[in-house]
């Protein structure tokens, strides 16, 4: 694992790293040290396949240092697939091309300035590229937001220079910005408020209302034809061998159960529990709180409950959210419910009512 | 230019500590401030549902000192308003779990971005007040105009005073019944002020509608019918230091009823003459 440091590019190489969950563990080390703040990311992985919460996670990681997942390097399509939905730039450029993908024009006045204190080689590359720096007094605020500008202006242009037309035509006319210092004066207001709430939260990067997954949708099983037909494999044998821990009680607001198996609960659970498994969790009754099934990471894990009320539903390291408009005040208890079970379908999670 | 730190405290249980924090975070962001909330009741969070986003929360106040997770991750944006921010406190958890220190230590980095920091402070004198008070500087103590809820408040307002931060605090009369205070079945808020020799910041009105609120999800200043929430808009720009008017809340409703106050007005003003 080597980290190559070329000015304000970082490349993370995590080639060799064969799992998702390896891959954040070493990520989240490397992002522990300080010279990784404030700086593009070229993360390098290899075979590793991950979906689109796992690149998420990822993103915000990075964002959480201050710095940004410019372009991934992957050999596996799946994962450039979700990359490119997500915006980031997917290079297949094999070992020694990095340069290649470090473009001339990223440099803000920032971060030439940055470059200027650091050494003289890079006050040449200020000359080159021939903007003045003038913007040294400006406040803390605005120059994250110039940088975030800047980063996002230059990621369209490689963007266009290097990738397939799938991804130029998501890019808006708009969006290509053709000057930065243009591009400074447009944002105004909202990109500050960005700066403030949403660069580095959770909530702002899984549960961005523009991503599908958000929130629980419920369907009708029948009517649904696109359920994928799923193989028997290894995850679900786990499932199957985990021993299982049976409740017979209303869990009721503040109480964890977590166990490291399955969990059956013969009651209610209020709003405000918390139940966590490794396995599958199964409710008899209105499921109210907070459910994690596959708490390790099984994608195959269910949640089960006769009525489905979740404030929260996760799986594995999916997550989503109650709609809105169901946060009523209380379920009315009926004589007949139709159970239901979510589970993950293309890295969502969806509630099926079981009909039969 | 740095934030300012206000607790809202009581001392008594549900004069409306919770419903006040919420409100007056949404009128002051609705002003433009840049607000958060910091629920404090750890294990009887309530801060959530007011405002409706029980179902947005993923780490707490607790995970933010155990280091589960960054400050900014702990955040939850309002769904309406992006000026307002809510840092949930955990519910499987109790008041040990945070320490004065620790709370002044996330009130301090937050006083750095934002604007305004209300800590939503729990019942009772023990730990889980002198956390929420630790790191702010200035208090409005929720009162009622019963007894009971006034001597409580006396009470917290001998520990605001005895506590080293707490640089101002002013008074929030809540549930104020007017026609009861007209039949003189309730103590005045001017009689209420007199026993806590304080300054009040506001007064709100009693108003059914703050239960449909609590239960939708929804502060009532969102309501721009509601007489209450016009005092809580109006307690929002006293504290952003505007020199506002106490609404006159013996306002009838009624037609015939703003006829005989009228009228009884007009008759005043002739015996005076």
């Amino acid at each position: 694992m080597e980290q190559c440091l070329d000015d304000n590019m970082y490349m993370v190489d995590l080639g060799e790293v064969n799992s998702a969950a390896e891959v954040i563990f070493e990520l989240s080390n490397i992002l522990d040290n300080d010279e990784v703040k404030n700086k593009r990311i070229h993360l390098r992985l290899g075979d590793v396949t991950l979906n689109q919460a796992q690149l998420l996670s990822i993103k915000s990681l990075i964002n959480g240092v201050d710095s940004t997942l410019s372009t991934i390097d992957t050999k596996s399509s799946d994962t450039e697939k979700v990359a490119l939905s997500l915006g980031i730039i997917v290079s297949n450029e094999s070992e020694e091309n990095n340069t290649e993908i470090k473009p001339q024009t990223t440099y803000t006045p920032q971060e030439e300035y940055k470059e200027e204190q650091n050494s003289e080689e890079a006050y040449k590359i200020v000359e080159e590229s021939d903007i003045s720096v003038t913007e040294e007094q400006e406040p803390v605020e605005e120059q994250e937001i110039i940088q975030e500008n800047v980063s996002s202006q230059t990621s369209q242009e490689i963007v266009e220079d290097t990738l397939q037309e799938e991804v130029k035509e998501e890019i808006s006319p708009e969006a290509t910005i053709e000057q930065p210092q243009n591009s400074e004066q447009k944002n105004d207001v909202k990109d500050e408020l960005e700066v403030i709430f949403g660069s580095t939260p959770v909530q702002t990067s899984i549960f961005d209302t523009e991503l599908p997954k958000e929130v629980y949708e419920t369907k009708n099983e029948l009517e649904d034809i696109v359920v994928p037909e799923e193989e028997y494999t290894k995850e679900d044998l786990e499932i199957e061998s985990f021993p299982t821990k049976y409740i017979k009680q209303t869990i009721r607001s503040g109480q964890v159960i977590s166990y490291e198996g399955n969990i059956i609960i013969i009651g209610d659970c209020h709003p405000g529990c918390e139940i966590k498994a490794f396995g599958d969790i199964t409710v008899w009754g209105i499921l109210g709180g907070i459910a994690h099934a596959g708490a390790a990471g099984n994608q195959k894990a269910r949640v089960r409950a006769l009525k489905m009320n979740a404030i929260q539903l996760r799986i594995a390291d999916c997550y989503s959210r109650r709609p809105d408009s169901l946060n009523t005040v209380y379920v009315e208890k009926t004589n007949s419910f139709t159970p239901e079970e979510a589970r993950i379908i293309n890295n969502e999670i969806v509630v099926f009512k079981i009909n039969d | 230019m740095a934030g300012r730190v206000i607790v809202i405290t009581s001392g008594k249980g549900g004069v409306g500590k919770t419903t006040t924090s919420a409100n007056i975070g949404t009128a002051l962001a609705k002003n433009g401030h840049s607000v958060v909330l910091v629920d404090t009741d750890i294990g009887l969070r309530n801060l959530d549902l007011l405002l409706g986003l029980e179902n947005r929360i993923v780490y707490t106040l607790v995970d933010v000192v155990e280091e589960r997770c960054k400050l900014k991750q702990a955040l939850v944006k309002d769904k309406k308003n992006p000026n307002l921010c809510l840092l949930a406190a955990a519910q499987t958890r109790d008041k040990s779990s945070v320490s004065a220190e620790q709370l002044k230590k996330i009130t301090d980095k937050l006083k750095k971005d934002y604007d305004y920091i209300l800590v939503d402070c729990p019942a009772g004198i023990e730990q889980g007040f002198q956390t929420a008070i630790a790191g702010a500087s200035e208090a409005i103590v929720v009162t009622t105009p019963e007894m009971s809820a006034v001597r409580d408040a006396d009470r917290i307002i001998g520990l605001l005073e005895a506590a080293e931060g707490i640089e101002s605090y002013k008074l929030l009369i809540n549930r104020v019944r007017p026609n009861m205070i007209k039949s003189n079945d309730m103590m005045s808020v001017e009689d209420v002020e007199n026993i806590l020799s304080c300054n009040k910041i506001g007064i709100i009105p009693e108003d059914t509608g703050i239960i449909t609120s609590t239960n939708r999800g929804e502060p009532i200043v969102n309501n721009e019918k509601s007489l209450a929430g016009k005092a809580y808009i109006n307690v929002a720009r006293r504290i952003n230091g505007e020199d506002v008017p106490f609404l006159d809340l013996d306002e009838p409703k009624n037609l015939v009823g703003k006829l005989k106050k009228f009228l009884s007005g007009f008759s005043k003003q002739g015996k005076e003459q």
